[in-house]
């Protein structure tokens, strides 16, 4: 089914968290390794922008309704990221733009060529890069919803659940975005399919895993996707991404909870 | 990652933006951000009272620069600006914005017969040889965005705020010349949302400038060369050439011109020289 952009930039809203009792943490605080999972939430979203930077190296910025889903897609990323600031802040973890921005220097030259290698790759398969971009982003997205859906469970907070299934409801309309783009593009080109086939079984990495320590990583995958409850999750994600064309048997969240060491 | 002790007290993200209280709070930007405006629009008053064929031009060129931020984004985040969390907080609001201010612009083009900008017909790009710096892809922008570093960042938003001079006195001519009470409410709308966008540059710009010599050096070189307004380089030939007349080409439009060259002059590390320059390309 096609993706109504008009649809979408028209409803696109920032997540709300006014009615929700936040307060309550106050009283009932959230233990250090939901806050370690949220924070590592947090300066994803807070990044997702640059995420932006590698899908416009590519040709697809030329496309208004490729510029439009982006546009709004940004800033309700960016409101997950406040939504969860806001969680931490209570907590009295600041996430403060000045100490991002700290971060985010200390990346290093890796995140600095990654633009480069993204531009020329994109430049040397033309549009066909853009499947490969939009079947990675779908692989993101239903990453995002699964953790989120699933933190929200693990959680008997019933205000961050709330809070968490909020967020995940926005981030299932970017998934039907980005798997819409990438199972038409695909479909279209068996060139595509092959790219964006080695592109993930080669490079994907649970998101944040270039931005982050892999203490980190680990933590947050270990937290939501370990056990077999965990595991059940990361399977579904493999199952969906294995649904678009061409990219059968892929089991890439699988493998990479594997490499990261995280019990089944 | 740092978990720092704040005030148990402070309820919304105690982090904000504490260095100087004069500093563009870009949060309470975000929070208070200014999406569709199409209720608020006179829509109606067209069908009795339409643009001109030359108003109706300009509201389509201003339309597609204003949605052009997906491609400034890019060249922007190739760079080190990218690192700076509270410049991209900045530019995902900004880019929100700017979206509605387009979309403001399809609904008067709409409203008075016409296809939205980005739906219609567009000549070629020009051609210049001087310009194909200007024209560098992403790949080069970040190779030379490695070289640059952070001072970069002074150069991305002094041209922000050198390209919010220019619109303005686009908007300000196109207000004049089309004597419309529902397009200047409009455009009163439009400039009500970029007022928040001018004092954010302005303030990054005065800082940056005034802060580091490199960022300084890097933006006269910038400025000299630069194409404007900021995305014209990827619009059609023939809009840019009316664009340049229409807005700076008479008289009053060379003065107006001559006014920003002065405020490019005045910026800390600038000169007439670069103030000229400026000027001189706003009516190529």
């Amino acid at each position: 089914m096609a993706f109504d952009v008009d649809k979408y930039t028209a409803t696109s809203v920032s997540v709300n968290w006014d009615d929700l009792d936040l307060e309550r943490f106050h009283e009932h605080p959230l233990p250090e390794g939901s806050l370690r999972t949220l924070r590592y939430m947090a300066d994803v979203e807070y990044h997702t922008v640059c995420y932006t930077r590698d899908l416009l190296t590519t040709p697809s910025h030329k496309e208004a309704d490729m510029s439009a889903f982006m546009t709004m897609w940004n800033r309700e990323e960016f409101w997950h990221g406040e939504a969860l600031a806001t969680v931490l802040g209570i907590h009295g973890i600041v996430v403060d733009f000045d100490e991002i921005k700290a971060d985010r220097l200390k990346l290093g030259w890796k995140d600095k060529l990654d633009p480069i290698k993204q531009s020329i790759a994109g430049k040397l398969v033309g549009t066909d890069f853009v499947a490969v971009h939009m079947a990675w982003g779908a692989a993101n997205e239903w990453s995002a919803i699964t953790a989120y859906n699933r933190m929200a469970e693990l959680e008997e907070d019933p205000v961050l659940a709330e809070l968490l299934k909020r967020i995940a409801r926005q981030e299932a309309r970017h998934v039907a975005f980005y798997t819409s783009q990438a199972r038409d593009r695909l479909a279209k080109s068996r060139k595509a399919q092959v790219l964006a086939r080695f592109a993930l079984k080669n490079f994907w990495a649970p998101v944040g895993s270039s931005i982050m320590e892999r203490t980190e990583v680990v933590h947050v995958m270990g937290h939501l996707m370990g056990g077999p409850e965990g595991r059940k999750g990361a399977r579904k994600i493999d199952a969906a991404i294995a649904g678009l064309p061409g990219m059968e048997g892929l089991t890439i969240v699988e493998d990479s909870l594997n490499k990261l060491g995280v019990a089944a | 990652m740092t978990f720092a002790n704040g005030d148990s007290t402070t309820h919304f993200p105690a982090g904000s933006d504490r260095a100087s209280p004069a500093r563009f709070d870009v949060r309470a930007f975000a929070r208070s951000a200014q999406g569709n405006h199409r209720e608020t629009l006179r829509l109606d008053e067209f069908a009795t009272d339409p643009l001109s064929g030359e108003s109706l031009r300009a509201v389509r060129y201003l339309a597609r620069l204003e949605s052009g931020t997906m491609e400034q984004l890019r060249n922007l985040l190739v760079t080190a600006t990218h690192k700076d969390a509270r410049i991209t907080a900045f530019l995902v609001t900004w880019a929100f914005e700017k979206f509605w201010i387009a979309d403001a612009l399809d609904a008067v083009l709409e409203a008075n017969g016409q296809r939205k900008s980005h739906e219609a017909a567009e000549g070629s790009t020009r051609r210049s040889r001087i310009e194909s710096v200007e024209r560098r892809g992403p790949i080069r922008r970040a190779i030379t965005g490695l070289i640059q570093g952070v001072p970069i960042i002074g150069v991305h938003v002094t041209s922000g705020l050198v390209d919010e001079w220019i619109t303005r006195a686009a908007y300000d001519r196109l207000e004049t010349a089309s004597a419309n009470p529902a397009l200047s409410s409009a455009i009163s709308t439009i400039l009500g949302v970029k007022a928040r966008h001018v004092a954010f540059f302005d303030h990054e710009a005065r800082e940056r400038l005034a802060d580091d010599p490199r960022a300084a050096s890097l933006t006269r070189r910038s400025l000299e060369r630069q194409v404007w307004p900021i995305g014209a380089i990827d619009r059609a030939d023939d809009d840019r050439s009316f664009f340049e007349s229409f807005v700076f080409g008479s008289d009053e439009g060379r003065a107006r011109a001559a006014d920003i060259g002065r405020r490019v002059a005045e910026l800390t590390g600038m000169d007439s020289r670069i103030g000229d320059a400026v000027a001189r390309k706003l009516h190529a």
